[in-house]
């Protein structure tokens, strides 16, 4: 198992290299620049600004330094100034006083001049995730039982009934369901706040807000359901197909046949087997959930960090694009990992050497 | 059992954190309150009447919350915005050495008491500000705002240096700031030391005379230089506070944030909490001048919403004025509590469409004409656009300096006329023998949900009108810009512009002069854009801006107007932007036609606010 | 446990059993057994109407897609003004347009008809690209084994870091600017020729196709994996049938469940993917109308004009639910091991 994981990591860093290349690539591949306006810039203009950001340098070695300031810890004699936005590290050791161990430094973003693309790191993301984590939980309180009533019921009322909650959950799309939401809850019974977000920078671990109270559940409510239904229709629809396909395994009907009472062989042999499918994709449902709440911020005024996956691209700010692709693939990788790992401990069948 | 009874105390806690956050803060009263303890490990819920101490309520303050528009503000720092909203907080912060009206555009003094004009041997002009010298540097230091100290203790009073270094600032070439270029094509000097040609900042002609006398040089006269040196990127800056001094620690790019910021305007900056608020609050030491009052109403909140959820925060009464989103308009009209608080402002900006008049089928200025005037401008606007925009008959925007108005020039430039369109389009098609189904002609657009709208309905009028089959293309903006600045110039593109400075001369010069934003030159030929080449027009244009008899310069851009629209039909205006605002009833304000509003002349009716 | 177990996908324990057991075929005993399945029936139905409808559009819908009347901008008939009564104030009356007109004047009824075409467009054509490149990318790798597997999990791999909608987004970026050549006859200028005759599509498919078959190809492996140890393809081997033969007789018809029940699970993706790329404004090309681009149009006036929004949404949920359903029929009819059952 340790050697096992040893070589996955190794392994994801070579994942997170390609991809980083193949992101920079196609990136300057697009034509236009970050500095393009309606109102034309004179050139003098323009080469102020890309010496400003060392964009006049050959591509191939934007791209080396780019790998050398994200990927490879350097050691200074001091601590990071802060003067100018693109000296700014995510992680920052101090060894001795004259001995700095500084590592990450994602880079400038061309939209702030006083924000560095670890700012927007460390003042969106944790806001996202959040969001995303409310989201997730959401799906799984809705989701789950709407499976397994819909599984045990199969061809029943309380089947369609259950589906058809389900897929109406992901057909209404959160463009529709967002400003409803607003409209009914925010403007006309004026229950819940239209807008907002209830927590603002420094946050507990970095990503958790510290001001628990009313109001930062308030502004969550609408958005995180807004977020989560579409996904709590996927994993309604997943429950049910593996339980499904789990009872008619031949180790239930041994049980059955046994004349295990019916109950509990649906508590304990299908339902705790039928939901390995439905764990091992959590992982990456919350992946797409932190990253995918463009729409959603969009629609709710969150400040995270969604609308910057977007945007960066339109605004061809290359280290905000380079980031937050890099960031997603680091979240991707490791979710798959933890999938993998949870694999093996939920069936015993599966041992990784 | 136990997991139950630990469950159940769990929740009673989440209840008694609720109840305890709904609290309303007004009136001490005496409550139950729900607690949970633990004693010996076994949780025990306790029911307790408490009296929570005397809340003392905030004194009914003077505040606003205003919509910004989606994404963070850019940056604050005067000398780097570029947009409506960065320079929108830059404005409320800092006071330039000239200001201008909000409404009229017309230049006012500012941190300038008064300034004096010569113009040199060599043709350039130098003007010399005399400034206030009661002004002093303030920070918000996170309980009130106090007065920046130097390292003497005494107050840091605004002054000559200040708007020196702000200049010298701007045009270095290690800022990298975008408008620099207004300064370096104005300011004599200014251009060689911005592009790095000489890195000796004594070349620019910027000049302290004294502590509070600064002298610039221009490089021609122009009426407009005075608003020039008044513009954001001309601001006074704080020196100790970017590079550092004696008791000051240098925070470079970084001065802006919260905390660290220092300004002298009527408002300074309280909090700027990155894509979601930023508040500035009243500088007390503002003494108020003729044109710029001590602000009343005590702080300002920018939230940064998509439009809809700002109207929907509108109408939930959390926003004190809003800009209507076009989908609401129906709605907003014929609701009598909204319609009376709708109100339409002109905003100095232009929509128009471009020719590339070197392209197939456009290249001829008959076809040019007819497209142009089977616009029903009018039309789209009711219909479409219905913010009670002006139909564009020209290009600059009337209200500008030198620029005509409707009210002169009822029939200048180009109108809806089908009649004349199909006649001028029939000529053309008679003679290449073909008809209009067969023209081959593309319309490009950025992708936006708006500029889809308009080139949707302008599609079908052409189609009715005149039997084109015009093709839409949209590009995303970045690779748009590129488009239609280089040699693949759609034969027809949108664009728009907005006033840097009040005057025609920012319009029509600037977007359509030799090398102008909407006709790029290289080598001394039109290489994008509108491909436009005319000695006469551009000669026009030169003359103009150099006219000092203010009739007899509305002529001469009357005429260049005529020549631009009509007889050579460059580009097709289509409308005069207007704004539509919803402001509540309580809320005393100025519609700006810059987009730059002057809050500290607002006021709020605190008794008639709910 | 030494036999090569999948270390990535999410693989259903498929229990394999005999093919055949009375000579039936395999194609008429799914058939069979999915027209038994009323749900599923029901769902098919309604595709195959929509389908037609799709197809003869021209015929259904009363007037041209992108037929505007400014005039008759937001429209609406009486019924729909009496379900959404809100719009009393301000609603203008016209009998003409059965659902309304939209906001430059066009027949929604007309358009809902017309975007059926690229939904439903998106809704086969962007699972049967993924499940063609998925399909015979995780076959051959699932099959074959070894070291050729190895790379081709790891360029998969590769792919699945990625973003799928921020790759598709600079894909498209990257598609439309390239090929946007004035110059006839070269290949860009051919491929740019063909989206903009598809409305946009065509790239949308590349992007959407290029991002959503990794998935598919790690389930097919897994599958494949699990499948060629089985008993009864060792005997099929024993017996000398050809490596072809294997995978089309013994292999893929026990894959092809789950395949196609992930596949119907991700339609909703597609054409919300669709939906969200109208929505940030790089979708379809107007005026082709598509139902992503109309909601969205929609939830910008869903205040004031409620049904703008409410009658494509509609659509797309009908859609939905038949797909849905006809998935989870299909599932059951395609699942070996239920030969014979019902």
């Amino acid at each position: 198992m340790g050697r096992y994981l040893i070589r996955r990591i190794l392994y994801m860093l070579v994942v997170i290299l390609v991809v980083s290349f193949i992101t920079f690539s196609l990136m300057h591949a697009v034509p236009g620049g970050p500095f393009d306006k309606e109102k034309k810039l004179p050139a003098e203009i323009i080469a102020n600004l890309e010496k400003r950001y060392h964009l006049d340098q050959p591509l191939w070695k934007q791209y080396l330094s780019y790998l050398n300031d994200v990927f490879v810890p350097q050691f200074a004699s001091e601590g990071p100034k802060g003067l100018v936005v693109d000296d700014d590290f995510l992680i920052n050791i101090k060894i001795t006083n004259s001995f700095w161990i500084r590592w990450m430094n994602f880079g400038p973003t061309f939209t702030s001049r006083s924000r560095s693309v670890n700012d927007i790191f460390r003042q969106n993301l944790p806001i996202s995730v959040q969001l995303g984590l409310m989201a997730l939980m959401i799906a799984i309180v809705i989701g789950v039982p709407l499976g397994i009533i819909s599984a045990l019921k199969q061809n029943t009322v309380w089947d369609y009934l259950g589906m058809s909650v389900a897929i109406f959950g992901v057909s209404v799309p959160v463009i529709v369901l967002g400003p409803l939401m607003i409209w009914i809850f925010g403007v006309t019974l004026k229950w819940l706040p239209p807008t907002g977000w209830g927590s603002k920078p420094p946050y507990f671990l970095g990503v958790f807000p510290t001001n628990l109270s009313w109001d930062y559940w308030r502004t969550a409510i609408m958005p995180s359901v807004a977020l989560g239904l579409g996904s709590s229709a996927i994993l309604a629809r997943l429950t049910r197909a593996s339980l499904l396909q789990v009872i008619r395994e031949d180790y239930i009907r041994t049980a059955r046949a046994k004349g295990v009472k019916e109950r509990m062989v649906i508590t304990r042999h299908a339902l705790k087997n039928s939901l390995i499918p439905v764990v091992t994709i959590l992982g990456p449902m919350m992946a797409g959930l932190v990253t995918g709440t463009f729409v959603t911020e969009l629609t709710f005024g969150i400040p995270g960090m969604g609308k910057y996956f977007v945007t960066s691209i339109t605004n061809r700010d290359y280290p905000v694009i380079m980031g937050t692709i890099l960031l997603y693939a680091v979240f991707l990788v490791i979710a798959n990992l933890l999938v993998d790992i949870m694999y093996a401990y939920l069936d015993p069948r599966i041992r990784y050497d | 059992m136990r997991s139950k009874l630990l469950g159940l105390a769990g929740l009673l806690i989440v209840v008694s954190m609720i109840l305890g956050a709904c609290q309303p803060a007004a009136v001490p009263t005496p409550e139950t309150i729900i607690q949970t303890v633990i004693v010996e490990g076994t949780p025990q819920v306790q029911i307790i009447t408490a009296t929570p101490a005397p809340v003392v309520a905030p004194e009914e303050m003077k505040a606003i919350t205003i919509n910004m528009g989606p994404g963070d503000i850019p940056t604050i720092d005067p000398s780097l915005g570029t947009d409506t909203s960065s320079i929108q907080v830059a404005t409320e912060t800092f006071v330039g050495l000239t200001r201008q009206d909000e409404v009229t555009n017309l230049v006012e003094p500012g941190m300038a008491t008064e300034w004096s004009s010569v113009v040199n041997d060599d043709g350039t002009e130098t003007i010399t500000f005399k400034l206030r010298n009661d002004i002093s540097w303030v920070n918000y230091n996170g309980t009130t705002v106090e007065q920046v100290m130097n390292c003497d203790g005494a107050p840091r009073i605004v002054n000559a240096n200040d708007f020196y270094y702000g200049i010298i600032r701007t045009l270095q070439p290690a800022t990298a700031s975008q408008y620099a270029y207004v300064l370096g094509m104005s300011m004599a000097g200014a251009g060689d030391f911005n592009s790095g040609v000489t890195d000796d900042p004594t070349t620019v002609g910027a000049k302290v005379i004294d502590d509070f006398t600064i002298a610039l040089t221009f490089v021609e006269q122009a009426a407009y230089n005075p608003a020039i040196a008044g513009m954001w990127i001309a601001y006074a800056e704080p020196s100790w506070l970017i590079d550092g001094d004696d008791c000051t620690e240098a925070r470079g790019e970084k001065w802006t944030e919260t905390g660290f910021f220092q300004g002298y305007g009527p408002y300074t900056l309280k909090e700027w909490v990155h894509d979601s608020t930023l508040t500035l609050i009243k500088n007390p030491f503002w003494p108020g001048t003729t044109n710029i009052p001590q602000p009343k109403i005590e702080e300002i909140t920018w939230t940064m919403l998509d439009a809809s959820p700002a109207m929907a925060e509108y109408e939930a009464g959390n926003l004190d004025t809003v800009a209507v989103p076009l989908a609401d308009m129906d709605r907003v009209k014929a609701d009598p509590v909204l319609s009376a608080e709708y109100v339409v402002a002109p905003n100095f900006c232009t929509y128009y469409y471009g020719f590339n008049t070197s392209a197939p089928v456009v290249d001829d200025v008959r076809v040019r004409r007819a497209l142009s005037q089977a616009i029903d401008r009018q039309s789209l606007i009711d219909n479409v656009l219905k913010g009670g925009q002006e139909p564009a008959q020209w290009f600059s925007r009337p209200g500008l300096a030198g620029a005509p108005t409707m009210a002169d020039h009822p029939d200048l430039g180009v109108k809806y006329d089908l009649e004349a369109a199909k006649a001028e389009l029939q000529s053309y098609l008679d003679e290449k023998g073909k008809t209009a189904a067969e023209l081959d002609i593309t319309l490009m657009f950025n992708t936006s949900e708006g500029h889809r709208k308009i080139a949707e309905a302008i599609q079908q009028m052409w189609k009715d009108g005149l039997g084109l089959d015009v093709k839409l293309v949209n590009q995303e903006w970045a690779v748009y810009l590129d488009t239609i600045k280089g040699a693949a110039t759609p034969q027809i593109y949108r664009l728009g512009w907005c006033l840097d400075y009040p005057d025609a001369n920012n319009f029509i010069r600037e977007n359509f002069g030799p090398n102008g934003s909407a006709n790029p030159f290289t080598n001394g030929k039109p290489s994008g854009g509108v491909f436009y080449n005319n000695e006469t027009f551009f000669a026009g244009l030169l003359e103009a801006a150099r006219e000092q008899d203010p009739v007899k310069r509305v002529d001469l851009y009357a005429a260049l107007e005529q020549t631009l629209v009509y007889d050579d039909a460059v580009i097709a205006p289509i409308y005069w932007y207007t704004r539509n605002t919803l402001t509540k009833p309580y809320l005393t304000r100025t519609f700006s036609t810059g987009g730059h509003e002057h809050i500290e002349k607002w006021d709020i009716d605190m008794a008639a606010k709910p | 446990m030494t036999k090569p177990v999948s270390l990535d996908s999410k693989e259903f324990g498929a229990g394999g059993k005999p093919i055949s057991q009375k000579g039936e075929s395999l194609l008429k005993d799914s058939i069979r057994r999915l027209a038994r399945n009323r749900a599923a029936v029901v769902g098919g139905s309604i595709i195959l109407i929509l389908i037609l409808t799709a197809l003869f559009a021209n015929l259904v819908a009363p007037y041209p897609f992108a037929d505007q009347t400014l005039v008759d901008q937001n429209k609406v008939p009486q019924w729909v003004l009496n379900l959404f009564p809100t719009m009393q104030p301000y609603a203008k009356l016209s009998p003409n347009y059965f659902l309304g007109a939209d906001y430059v004047g066009r027949d929604l009824f007309s358009r809902i008809v017309f975007g059926a075409r690229v939904s439903l467009t998106v809704a086969f054509i962007g699972p049967l690209i993924s499940l063609i490149i998925g399909v015979t990318y995780g076959s051959i790798s699932g099959y074959f084994g070894g070291n050729l597997d190895n790379l081709m999990m790891r360029i998969v791999d590769v792919l699945y870091a990625f973003p799928s909608l921020l790759f598709i987004i600079l894909l498209l970026a990257f598609f439309r600017s390239t090929f946007a050549q004035p110059e006839p006859g070269t290949f860009t200028y051919t491929m740019g020729q063909l989206d903009a005759a598809t409305g946009g599509l065509l790239f949308i498919f590349i992007g959407i196709g290029l991002t959503a078959w990794e998935t598919m190809a790690r389930l097919t492996r897994g599958q494949v994996l699990s499948i060629r140890e089985k008993e009864f393809v060792e005997a099929a081997r024993t017996l000398g049938a050809k490596n072809g033969r294997i995978m089309f007789r013994h292999i893929l018809p026990n894959v092809v469940g789950p395949l196609v029940v992930a596949e119907t699970l991700a339609i909703p993706g597609y054409i919300s993917t669709e939906a969200f790329l109208s929505f940030i404004g790089i979708g379809v090309n107007p005026p082709t109308p598509s139902w992503g681009s109309m909601i969205s149009d929609g939830a910008q006036v869903i205040r004031t004009y409620p049904n703008q929004a409410v009658f494509p949404a509609l659509a797309l949920a009908i859609t939905m639910f038949a797909f849905n359903f006809l998935g989870d029929g299909l599932r059951d009819a395609l699942d070996p091991r239920l030969r014979g059952t019902q």
